[in-house]
């Protein structure tokens, strides 16, 4: 009997396109339905738009090459308090103060992955832990800069959405939430690519097995140093216009370890090295806590994470982003091009019916 | 000289709990090749019951050893129903899920005994005339207190580790698991067992160096300990419990007198320069300073 | 006497099966060795019997059937694993290793004599027995192995590729020594093997695996020079 399922569709194929297009046009109509709604949930929107890009951060370097780092929420408060103190005190454009926040945040990526030339896993682990402990407290210690611990505060005069934008200021919560779900589809593009890559084949090959990778060549130091550069830069991006919609920063409230456990568990829940799953834990870490509320202020959405996180470790450590992905295959499948045989023509040189049924076998 | 003495004192103080977490992480990561991320965690949860018998008038002396053996029992019901089952896995799972751990245990002190600071009472006399004069600086009882018993949990730890066969059994545990499976050694039971010392030592820890400043019984209370315990153990060397016994205590020191001695170093650069250490030891030297180069065989 | 009694052993790792069904036995006093080309199974056998890995079939020494997966059970019957690769334990010394070996005896004195013999045995060792075993040579490590595993006086000895990595000359001599410790303890061994001829040399009967299942077996002497050896390793 003939199974209808899964169906084959090759890769860069004419389908595969077109189904690719219409998850763009899909994600794009959500993402304008979603700039509708009420400043209130524009905002909670917003934020969790920015949290998942600061995942796709961590992703680069945890999740696919295997470097845990539990100082992320350094590199999200480098980037909003670096847009912070240029709007405030030197009054720069709020939309210009990306550059220096992801070249800073690129910088001391760097700088964290440069022990990882010579240290183990768990060395560096450690080396993140204390970026992220020692971040509120250099925020504190230097108050003529950062505010210190009473916080350091941006006019929203100086955040407003540019003229040409045409949105008011009583709208601009539209404007923060364009700017942050701008950044993550960027970002999202950027690490896909970037995965699919060459490079992103040695980030794997990191992760799996250091020595196989060293031995193919894989130059293991760049490697590290380098994509924990670059998670540190998106992060810090995301950080930054973080800055930009709340206007009012204070780093023991929101840059603490906590945060990077909160990065963490929101890279669990979505999918460790996938793209999309960046996407479903910013959402999930935002509004977890928010409905959870009630329950207990505050502490509660800590304890849940901390369960969840050893859970999931447990249940299912591909995330959610895995599991959707594995559901999916039973429906429709992906298939990679056979190398060297062009998608489109057949063996006989008509048009191409690119939708297999399981009975068509691959002809070598 | 008085100012220098006490600072020592002090710095002496810090650097022997320093160097007794920093032992049970490294019994932890030589039995299990992780560092367990959940040990100060582990640590504030038990002083913090210990606190609570105390404050309904328990002796201090009963709520340490309460809080060992609660600290003991954590240890090692965490190595087999978390670790254990997920070790196999990778070792990015087996950090994550003592992240898991490490936040569960936080939350639960604040939603059980509150997001407050509290003060713990010591063990020792600790009225501001409680001490001795050495050479014009005062020496705490308190202070000499912390010191003796550290002192001996270390003393012990080591006569267990390098005189009794329980204490092989353990080193041929952490060194090769196969093979001292194939001598007929628990390992399963060994794991818990060493998990569950670390635990204590840890417990320990927390209930000698709390008293030591009023209010600090906090949420956040572990954090500097932890990062500070591990730049000791890292610098000691991740295999060495002596290395990091003597890092811890060389730390304590160099905290206190540069704090003292350089203005410029606030109390809250800490944590930054604990940070730069740690990097800087582990770019010279990644084994640390007595620690053995791990040569991986393919 | 039978002393080791395999039936139907299946084991694998993960979702991959290894062996499809080994069974053979091991009397007392006997050296049997297994034959086969790598990827034939015979590392995977010693490790079910020895308890290392889960496997399903049946496992008896002296009679009593092993569970599965339970490696001091083996040891308390008197069964001894050296690994391949020597297992040693890198960062006790030599004396340490021994130490452990022995350490589910509770007899010290005899412990110590035991030790001592060892020395005697193998001289290369009683000169380093304060040094870190990780620094010896291969095999030196091997002689180490063979003794420690020897400690808890096994009844039957598992040798997994004992001449794995080792010149000729050290193989000849450990292999030597596994000769005398049957003849004189009337140690059984069980000796799984690449360098066919020293392995047909030593043992009395051999068993021919081929992934993962006996092909053949028999005396020794009869399988030197029979065909099956040499297809099983130069296939023709």
């Amino acid at each position: 009997m003939r199974r209808a399922l899964p169906l084959l569709v090759r890769e860069r194929s004419a389908a595969h396109r077109s189904l690719q297009a219409t998850g763009i046009v899909v994600l794009a109509l959500l993402a304008v339905y979603a700039s509708t709604l009420n400043s209130f949930r524009l905002g909670q929107l917003t934020v969790a738009l920015l949290y998942a890009t600061a995942i796709a951060g961590l992703n680069l370097a945890t999740g696919y090459t295997g470097q845990l780092s539990i100082g992320h929420s350094a590199f999200f408060g480098l980037g909003a308090y670096t847009t912070g103190i240029l709007v405030a005190s030197h009054n720069w454009n709020p939309l210009l103060t990306l550059i220096p926040a992801a070249v800073l945040c690129f910088a001391t990526g760097l700088l964290v992955g440069l022990p990882s030339l010579r240290i183990r896993g768990i060395n560096l682990a450690l080396v993140t832990l204390a970026l992220g402990v020692a971040f509120p407290e250099l925020v504190d210690r230097f108050p003529s800069l950062t505010g210190g611990s009473i916080g350091l505060n941006v006019s929203v005069y100086q955040l407003l959405p540019p003229h040409w934008t045409g949105i008011s200021i009583a709208n601009r919560f539209q404007y923060y939430y364009w700017l942050a779900a701008g950044l993550l589809a960027i970002v999202l593009v950027l690490c896909a690519t970037l995965t699919r890559s060459r490079a992103g084949l040695a980030m794997k090959a990191t992760r799996d097995r250091e020595i196989a990778a060293a031995a193919m060549g894989v130059n293991l130091a760049w490697t590290k140093m380098v994509v924990f550069g670059l998670s540190g830069a998106i992060t810090g991006a995301g950080g930054s216009i973080f800055a930009i919609y709340l206007g009012s920063l204070s780093a023991d409230a929101s840059f603490t370890l906590t945060l990077s456990i909160t990065l963490i568990t929101g890279l669990v829940i979505g999918g460790v090295a996938t793209t999309l799953g960046p996407v479903i834990g910013g959402l999930a870490v935002y509004f977890v806590p928010y409905w959870t509320e009630n329950i207990r202020q505050g502490e509660a959405s800590q304890l849940i994470f901390g369960v969840v996180l050893i859970v999931l470790m447990f249940v299912m450590p591909e995330g959610l982003m895995g599991l959707i992905t594995r559901l999916s295959r039973r429906v429709l499948r992906i298939q990679p091009q056979p190398p060297g045989r062009p998608a489109r023509r057949t063996v006989n040189g008509g048009p191409s019916t690119v939708i297999n049924h399981q009975q068509e076998r691959n002809t070598a | 000289m008085e100012f220098f003495l006490d600072r020592l004192f002090d710095g002496i103080s810090n650097g022997a709990i320093y160097a007794a977490l920093a032992l049970a992480l490294v019994m932890v990561y030589r039995a299990t090749g992780t560092i367990n991320f959940a040990q100060g965690e582990m640590a504030l949860f038990t002083t913090y019951l210990a606190w609570g018998l105390a404050t309904k008038n328990v002796p201090v002396a009963v709520c340490l050893l309460v809080a060992a053996v609660a600290g003991f029992a954590l240890g090692a019901v965490s190595e087999r129903v978390l670790v254990r089952p997920i070790e196999k896995r990778s070792l990015l799972a087996t950090l994550i899920v003592l992240l898991g751990l490490f936040s569960v245990l936080n939350a639960s002190d604040g939603l059980i005994w509150g997001k407050g600071n509290q003060s713990m009472p010591s063990l020792f006399p600790n009225t501001l005339q409680s001490y001795v004069k050495v050479f014009g600086a005062r020496l705490y009882w308190a202070n000499i207190g912390v010191w003796l018993l550290v002192a001996a949990v270390v003393a012990v730890m080591f006569a267990l580790f390098n005189k009794t066969r329980l204490g092989l059994q353990m080193r041929a545990t952490a060194n090769n698991r196969e093979s001292a499976a194939l001598a007929g050694i628990p390992v399963g039971r060994i794991l818990m067992l060493g998990w569950g010392i670390s635990a204590a030592i840890g417990a320990i820890a927390g209930v000698l160096v709390t008293p030591l400043t009023p209010d600090s019984l906090g949420l956040g209370e572990m954090f500097p300990l932890l990062i500070y315990a591990s730049a000791a153990a890292l610098f000691g060397g991740l295999d060495s419990p002596g290395g990091a016994v003597l890092a811890g205590l060389l730390l304590g020191v160099a905290e206190v007198m540069l704090s003292a001695y350089v203005p410029a170093i606030g109390g809250q650069l800490q944590e930054a320069i604990a940070f730069v250490a740690i990097v800087a030891v582990l770019l010279l030297r990644p084994q640390g300073l007595f620690g053995t180069r791990e040569v991986e065989r393919v | 006497m039978t002393l080791l009694d395999v039936t139907d052993l299946k084991a694998g790792y993960g979702q991959a099966e290894v062996l499809h069904g080994i069974s053979l036995t091991v009397g007392e006093g006997e050296i049997v060795v297994i034959l086969g080309a790598n990827g034939a199974g015979k590392t995977t056998t010693l490790r079910a019997v020895a308890g290392l890995i889960g496997r399903r079939g049946t496992v008896r020494i002296g009679g009593t059937a092993l569970r599965p997966g339970v490696p001091a059970e083996a040891v308390a019957a008197g069964l001894s694993l050296v690994p391949q690769g020597r297992g040693t334990f890198t960062r006790l010394t030599v004396q340490e290793n021994l130490l452990v070996g022995a350490t589910k005896r509770r007899d010290k004195a005899s412990v110590a004599r035991d030790i001592d013999r060892w020395y005697e045995v193998f001289p290369a060792l009683s000169a380093r027995t304060r040094q870190t075993a990780g620094t010896l040579s291969g095999g030196e490590q091997q002689m180490l192995a063979v003794a420690r595993s020897l400690m808890s006086r096994p009844s039957l000895l598992l040798c997994d590729e004992p001449s794995l990595g080792l010149a000729p000359l050290v193989v000849r001599s450990v292999f030597d020594v596994l000769r005398e410790i049957n003849a004189e303890d009337g140690t059984a061994m069980l000796i799984v093997e690449q360098n066919a001829e020293l392995a047909l040399d030593l043992a009395s009967r051999v068993y021919l695996l081929e992934t993962g299942e006996v092909v053949s077996s028999g005396a020794a002497a009869d399988l030197r020079h029979s065909d099956s050896v040499r297809r099983a390793y130069l296939g023709y």
